[in-house]
């Protein structure tokens, strides 16, 4: 009878434990550990990677588990292009993201295959599911981020520049966008530039800065000769650094605006910038903020950020991955984990902060016709001063959710 | 052999010119090349994503490779540009099918036309100057068409690149590898019979006679100019084509993915292989893109035995990569097809060889 019963529970072991095995989906991860976006890529990769462990760890998606697996495409196109379709023949329900140059290349394939994106580019391309704006080149269905858009951002940045242009007393402030000529810092230049306009900004010819690192001297002059007020840094990693130094040498006099990406501490250090202003959509790691606990939890199960602060990128990159979460779980109340039901339920929930982050999210709403998440931004001054990098919020914008803005 | 004008190995028995012209050497290599094709052609549905991803890149990049044969091999000119006309072909499809409704599978052709046209061009120079001073020319024909595609959005996409559909035909389309496997098999076959049948050509002689000696060709009355920007025609022909199968099969095309990097591997794709030789040409795609793979598995067994090693298997395999190729043209100078043929002549002899 013993032996009965233990060869049941065995068998019932077993059984359990090929449920368990059979039961996950398959979520793709790009990620550039290697390439020129390395810098902030090896901040944002692991923090999708930590977030997905954690949630397996901790029952998975209501028993479901997520098999991630990373590539490395070195942010090649093409690379990505291969990977994905790869993927596609292992039934994958979704995927996370990386540049804007892969992801607005994949809007048609993974419209047509249903796979719902998380990208860590905010290309405003990719936020006008249905093409309503005629503005909108390529209507993106399955397209979400975590955060403002590139052009949101940018647009924020640069109506905080109008208003601190007003403080100093400058009449007729300049704004002049640089960045390599590459879909990511190409993303926000029109429409920033457009609204730079609208506010009264003198919108200069936009100055191309390689996205590689070099000597940026050549570029640095043309800035100083166009005597721009306002420089929004679309590039990011090694190439603002170098951008910022080399300016430095020639003696430019102006404010740098960075991307969302172009700003951290690590970029400020390596710069020694002072007064550098650049957008954020979550805290930074010293943050007393609630949901900052359930952060350093992912982190320390992991063991990353042991011996250095992660950026905040790694932060966003959480956030990203628990908005999935969160929909995966909607879906599987309502029809089975496919892309489509995730889909529908990133509509589900209206000011949405996952569970565990508040304070760490932005409340967010995506619906059908929209998937700007946010139009909230904070805005935040760096400065390098004595060999420690303090930064600090100079606003929070909450920028008017303008139908003409949709899409680009 | 220097002192003999025409040297022919003992054993070779032909006769006639007619014999000299065959297009396959013996009956028997004739029908070797035909089982070997319709051995592909059955064994295709039976092979894995993996392999048929392999064989299908090395269909693509033979094709190219064979293209810039006829250039270096053959003709003995130079160019670092072969990746831009690749680049320039699978634009020109991608560009071809979407915007004016032609077929993809009529589009590819034509690319490979239109990229003729513009290699045509960049072969210009090739009728003043030869040697690295060619090199350098079409070095820049690689910055300027790089820098195009990236600049012109009516053609390409801009940086943003362009999608390209997979080709139908009659309502069937080619979505899964093992279909598209079967056009880029169909190419490189119609390839390799076209430049071999080139070769055996008034025109494919000339080449040769402009590689050998440009100076008694051109007493012989050999047109130097004509025959050299020829061959840029022709070789940008083959790319153009390549670039167009690589294009649909990847169904988006990107700026990125055509830097000099490709150029000067399709030029180690042919020194490896064997200039001059038109099996050559895919032997050595064939080596290019099998060789990392063999060197990923090298690398996890030694990363088994060592486990200290694992943190740099990817670093070993690079190493590994580079090694092997400088060790290749070292021992095996004559490239891929030498060592074939060596090998070849040695089964002949069977009980006899070494």
């Amino acid at each position: 009878m013993k032996k009965l019963m233990l060869g049941t529970a065995i068998a019932a072991g077993l059984a359990t434990a090929a449920i368990g095995a059979d039961d996950k989906v398959f979520v793709g991860h790009l990620v550039d550990y290697t390439g020129p976006t390395s810098f902030v890529g090896k901040y944002y990769g692991p923090g999708v990677a930590d977030a997905v462990a954690y949630i397996n760890a901790n029952g998975g998606i209501d028993g479901t588990m997520i098999e991630l697996e990373s590539i490395d495409y070195a942010y090649k196109v093409p690379e990505a292009i291969a990977a994905y379709k790869k993927w596609r023949g292992k039934d994958m329900v979704a995927m996370q993201g990386w540049g804007t140059g892969d992801t607005e290349a994949l809007i048609s394939f993974v419209a047509k295959d249903e796979v719902p994106v998380w990208s860590a580019s905010y290309s405003g391309h990719l936020t006008d599911p249905t093409g309503k704006n005629p503005n909108t080149k390529k209507p993106a269905p399955y397209n979400f981020f975590y955060g403002p858009s590139y052009s949101d951002a940018c647009r924020a940045l640069v109506q905080w520049a109008r208003f601190d242009a007003k403080e100093n007393g400058t009449k007729e402030p300049k704004f002049l966008h640089t960045g390599d000529n590459h879909p990511y810092p190409n993303a926000p230049k029109e429409a920033c530039g457009e609204y730079a306009e609208e506010l009264g900004f003198d919108v200069l010819t936009p100055v191309v800065v390689p996205l590689k690192p070099g000597d940026f001297k050549a570029q640095c002059l043309t800035i100083k000769n166009s005597g721009a007020d306002y420089v929004f840094i679309g590039n990011l990693g090694g190439s603002v650094i170098s951008l910022l130094k080399s300016c430095k040498t020639v003696g430019v006099d102006t404010t740098y605006m960075g991307n969302v990406w172009a700003g951290d501490y690590l970029t400020i250090k390596a710069a020694e910038a002072q007064n550098y202003v650049f957008p954020s959509a979550s805290p930074f790691w010293d943050s007393e903020a609630e949901g900052m606990k359930l952060v350093k939890e992912i982190a320390a199960a992991a063991g990353t950020g042991t011996d250095e602060a992660p950026t905040h990128h790694y932060v966003r990159a959480i956030c990203g991955t628990y908005y999935m979460k969160e929909a995966m779980e909607w879906a599987k109340a309502n029809g089975g984990i496919t892309g489509a039901n995730i889909k529908k339920g990133m509509y589900e929930r209206q000011d949405w902060v996952p569970e565990g982050l508040e304070g760490v999210c932005q409340p967010s709403t995506w619906t059908s016709e929209d998937h700007r998440g946010t139009m909230t931004v904070s805005i935040n001054k760096g400065s390098f001063v004595d060999g420690e990098v303090v930064i600090e919020k100079v606003a929070d914008t909450t920028l008017e959710r303008r139908d003409d803005w949709l899409g680009y | 052999m220097g002192h003999v004008p025409n040297p022919r190995p003992s054993g070779d028995f032909r006769s006639t010119y007619a014999d000299d012209n065959s297009l396959f050497p013996t009956r028997p290599a004739f029908y070797a090349m035909v089982a070997m094709v319709i051995a592909a052609i059955v064994i295709a549905p039976f092979l894995s994503e993996q392999l048929l991803f392999i064989l299908i890149s090395i269909g693509i990049y033979g094709i190219a490779a064979l293209g810039l044969n006829v250039l270096v091999g053959v003709t003995g000119q130079i160019s670092l540009g072969h990746s831009a006309f690749f680049g320039f072909g699978a634009f020109s499809s991608a560009y071809l099918s979407t915007n004016t409704g032609i077929p993809v599978l009529i589009a590819m052709p034509l690319a490979g036309l239109m990229t003729t046209a513009v290699g045509l061009i960049f072969g210009l120079p090739a009728a003043r100057i030869k040697g690295l001073y060619l090199a350098i020319a079409t070095l820049a024909s690689q910055f300027i068409l790089e820098d195009f595609f990236a600049r012109a959005e009516w053609f390409t996409g801009g940086v943003y690149g362009s999608l390209a559909d997979r080709p139908s035909l009659f309502g069937f389309i080619l979505n899964t590898d093992l279909r598209y496997f079967y056009l880029v098999l169909f190419w490189t076959v119609v390839s390799y019979v076209a430049v071999s049948n080139l070769l055996r050509s008034r025109d494919g002689r000339a080449l040769v006679a402009v590689r050998d000696h440009y100076l008694s060709a051109e007493i012989m009355g050999v047109n130097l100019t004509k025959y050299r920007v020829l061959s840029f025609g022709i070789s940008s022909f083959f790319a153009g084509l390549g670039g167009a199968l690589y294009a649909h099969y990847l169904e988006y095309v990107s700026v990125e993915g055509f830097t000099i990097i490709l150029s000067i591997s399709f030029l180690a794709m042919i020194i490896i292989g064997g200039l001059g030789s038109v099996a050559g040409s895919i032997l050595g795609a064939a080596f290019i893109m099998v060789l990392p793979l063999v060197m990923e598995t090298v690398a996890s067994w030694a990363a088994d035995i060592f486990p200290a090693m694992d943190a740099g298997k990817a670093y070993i395999k690079q190493m590994s990569i580079g090694a092997a190729i400088i060790l290749f043209l070292i021992f095996e100078p004559e490239g891929l097809i030498h060592r074939w043929r060596l090998m070849r002549a040695s089964w002949k002899l069977f009980p006899f060889s070494t």
